[in-house]
């Protein structure tokens, strides 16, 4: 029977936090231990599983309903004591749905943000969720700025011999049967129309193509 | 009419791209029609940059109803400089998406969710670059409190996006 902290210690040698003196006598624990080597084993193929029958983008279909169902589940989940006997890892895989969701939440990096003690006059980001695995997204409310900040780390920087296509739009116009939206500057004249392609990402079409 | 005059453009546009040549710019409404809304933002890029020689020389101003937003990002961001690069003043749609686009590199589509509690929109923000998707989140924004979203390195600096609830008139 593992501890709690013999399970933190998994999770950490899992996730590769450990230093060299950690592993190294972990490594030691699992060459005494079969059945804790067996479990480390297990984990890693789940794991490498995971990594190759799942892409590495996946939109999230019906993106409300999924984030309701989240909160839900964590809802749930506080409210139930866990017996401390029993690895976590188990009882996380024995629910398909929260197993589901929570590799999408892994994977796809969605966040939850708690929004306590917030007044009610400042913007607030509920949920975050990055496509993009090696971006990490974080959210805070600037009392001095008086404002919302989303940061987005580790975004591939633009090129610096990018030149940026700037507009400066006074109204759009959306044809739904086209499905296109006409943007119009500030002499009235058409500067740009968004359309979107098969897979329902936009296409910038301007009358300044990047030179 | 209205079909034929976004053929019109997109054709000309698609012309455009292929051949890198200028096109004369459609001009006026293509619809009578005022779908219903739930409100209006002003969006911004914004280059952050203590490198002064590298500004851009962009011309754009920030309007007057928003005039303390460089202040207010200087407050966030480790930038003495912030230089509007492009700047987008939208009806939020009710029933359909939105799109706030002051640059053809970096954009945000919007989704309306109906009015908060307290005052305010409930929006759904997909922020994208080019036809990569970089964050989508659920946000409520409210009037005086904008979303600001520090965005890709350039240059010497940072883009950033800027978001605000105009307020109601």
């Amino acid at each position: 029977m593992k501890t709690p902290s013999e399970d933190h210690d998994l999770i950490r040698y899992l996730d590769g936090e450990m230093s060299d003196t950690e592993r190294a006598s972990f490594e030691v624990r699992m060459a005494a231990d079969p059945m804790l080597n067996s479990e480390v084993n297990m984990m890693q193929r789940m794991s490498a599983d995971l990594r190759t029958h799942l892409p590495a983008e996946m939109p999230v279909p019906y993106a409300d309903f999924f984030n309701s169902q989240i909160q839900m589940r964590i809802s749930q989940e506080e409210s139930v004591t866990l017996p401390v006997s029993r690895s976590w890892w188990f009882d996380w895989l024995r629910i398909p749905t929260l197993a589901t969701a929570a590799a999408a939440v892994a994977i796809g990096g969605f966040m939850i943000v708690q929004n306590h003690d917030q007044p009610a006059s400042n913007s607030i980001v509920h949920s975050i969720y990055v496509p993009n695995p090696t971006v990490r997204a974080r959210s805070f409310h600037s009392d001095e700025a008086q404002a919302t900040v989303l940061i987005l780390d580790g975004v591939e920087a633009m090129p610096s011999d990018r030149q940026m296509v700037s507009f400066h739009i006074k109204r759009t116009e959306t044809d739904q049967e086209m499905a296109t939206t006409t943007l119009f500057g500030e002499s009235g004249q058409v500067v740009a129309v968004v359309v979107k392609d098969s897979r329902n990402q936009p296409c910038l079409l301007s009358a300044n193509p990047r030179g | 009419m209205k079909s034929t005059c976004i053929l019109i453009f997109l054709t000309a546009a698609l012309g455009c791209l292929k051949a890198q040549q200028p096109v004369v710019p459609v001009t006026g409404s293509l619809s009578p029609l005022k779908p219903a809304t739930d409100g209006k933002v002003w969006g911004a890029l914004v280059y952050a940059t203590n490198d002064i020689k590298g500004l851009t020389g962009s011309t754009e101003v920030v309007p007057a109803d928003f005039a303390d937003i460089p202040s207010r990002l200087g407050k966030v961001f480790p930038y003495q400089r912030f230089e509007i690069l492009g700047q987008h003043l939208q009806d939020v749609f009710r029933e359909y998406e939105s799109w706030v686009v002051p640059t053809k590199d970096l954009f945000l589509k919007v989704d309306s969710k109906g009015p908060a509690d307290g005052g305010g929109m409930n929006l759904h923000l997909q922020f994208w670059r080019d036809q990569q998707v970089l964050v989508k989140t659920d946000a409520v924004l409210k009037e005086g409190s904008p979303l600001f979203i520090g965005g890709p390195k350039w240059r010497e600096g940072q883009l950033l996006f800027v978001l605000v609830l105009q307020k109601s008139r």
